[in-house]
């Protein structure tokens, strides 16, 4: 299955394409976000930087991209790339797609960043974050985690497009368990 | 709730793994890669590699490790030693690193946090502090524990959160190698002190001292790596005994 996995220019992507790879996904990483918005196969958001740098990478295709996953074009954000899906962003300036309504806040628990494996349904995932996403609609809340005294959505869905917070490319067998599961869901 | 982690750190040169005592007295103890991808089939949380690599032809060949490493690994791996820029930071990350742990350079240049995590985000982020007790305080010392620098430990760890470090990785010097325990007194006095995650390390020796890392010292994870490389003991057995103890840790039922 084909994929194009947009390139912020800020981390690691090498393990994410791994992880594709394993579960039978063939991702293409494009740096230019007009030239992801001209194809219609499954968008991949990685998990890496921070908001307002991704935002601004993001910003030429903004509108395009919205309006394709409106259309129903498949697509998984992780972790930044989840908030990416949302309207804004305590962390930084910019705008998201803004595909599901709702705002990205910083975590108000005694320790942050939340980082480390943690509970989304039975088993743990990797966790690697400071803020988490606020859907006005809790519809599109399929899975949602407690770290400390905060509870946040861990898996959003909408349409064809998929959010999770935690990284499925770092938790092991359960996570690219999981990640074959969505990419699965959201492009049948 | 979170799980307490344990972090297998490998301390790379020269592309091999080797572990030293008190900062000194080095031995090969493997491959990289090899012991990292065990690491996770035995239930480690996270990866580390330490590069303490004392040339820069010895230092080059830690990326085409981390990225090795990278394509079988699918927990957290951690790069650090040598990093002194946003270049090398990025580099890093490409190569296939999720986070970078600095130093000595954040003391030289405590900036370097903060165009960090604006970059790349405090997650990614790791301040990496060696501290020895000298009198009534600990200090930080650099160059592999051989530079004492006129900074004090806990206040140092603050500063780093401040300006954008994620997590701490605390080691305590007089404790590296001993497997007497972690300091714990250290570790709690910099847990308590900052909001991000301590991961504990140096002085592991058995199940028990990390029980006391987690509920004694407040440490958010805790790091092994001698007594996994000398057959002491495993992950698995690890995490047994942080369970069996009353902690909630990932994959031991």
């Amino acid at each position: 299955m084909k994929a194009t996995l947009f390139d912020y220019g800020a981390g690691n992507l090498f393990s994410l394409v791994r992880a594709l790879e394993v579960v039978g996904v063939a991702p293409t990483i494009e740096a230019d976000p007009l030239a992801c918005a001209k194809t219609n196969d499954l968008l991949v958001l990685p998990g890496v930087g921070a908001f307002g740098h991704a935002a601004a990478r993001l910003a030429p295709a903004r509108v395009a991209l919205a309006r394709q996953l409106a259309e129903g074009r498949p697509c998984l954000g992780i972790c930044v790339g989840m908030q990416l899906l949302f309207e804004a962003s305590e962390e930084g300036e910019g705008a998201g797609l803004g595909v599901i309504p709702g705002a990205v806040t910083r975590l108000r628990t005694p320790r942050c960043p939340h980082i480390g494996w943690s509970k989304v349904g039975e088993e743990d995932f990797y966790f690697a974050h400071s803020f988490a996403c606020r859907p006005v609609d809790s519809s599109v809340v399929r899975a949602s985690t407690t770290f400390d005294d905060e509870r946040f959505a861990s898996i959003v869905r909408w349409r064809r497009t998929v959010g999770v917070q935690f990284h499925p490319e770092k938790s092991s067998k359960a996570g690219l368990a999981l990640l074959g599961t969505l990419v699965r869901e959201v492009t049948s | 709730m979170t799980t307490k982690r344990v972090v297998v750190c490998l301390d790379v040169k020269g592309g091999r793994v080797v572990k030293g005592v008190k900062f000194e007295g080095l031995r090969d103890v493997g491959d990289p890669v090899e012991l990292a991808v065990k690491a996770e089939a035995e239930g480690a949380d996270e990866v580390v590699f330490l590069d303490i690599s004392a040339t820069v032809e010895e230092r080059a060949t830690l990326l085409e490790v981390a990225r090795a490493t990278a394509s079988q690994l699918f927990i957290p791996l951690t790069i650090g030693g040598g990093l002194s820029s946003v270049d090398d930071v990025t580099r890093a990350l490409r190569a296939g690193a999720d986070k970078v742990s600095l130093n000595s350079s954040i003391v030289s240049r405590p900036e370097l946090l903060g165009e960090l995590s604006a970059r790349v985000g405090a997650q990614c982020v790791v301040a990496s502090i060696d501290a020895r007790r000298v009198g009534d305080q600990w200090k930080v010392f650099t160059r592999g524990g051989r530079t004492e620098t006129p900074l004090e430990a806990v206040s140092w760890a603050q500063r780093c959160v401040a300006l954008g470090a994620g997590e701490v990785l605390l080691t305590s010097i007089d404790r590296d190698g001993a497997r007497t325990g972690y300091d714990l007194e250290l570790t709690r006095a910099v847990a308590d002190a900052v909001s991000v995650p301590v991961i504990a390390s140096g002085g592991a020796g058995q199940a028990s001292h990390l029980v006391d890392a987690f509920v004694q010292g407040h440490a958010d994870a805790a790091l092994v790596a001698g007594i996994l490389h000398d057959g002491v003991t495993t992950v698995a057995a690890l995490k047994r005994g942080l369970r069996d103890a009353g902690l909630d840790v990932r994959g031991v039922r």
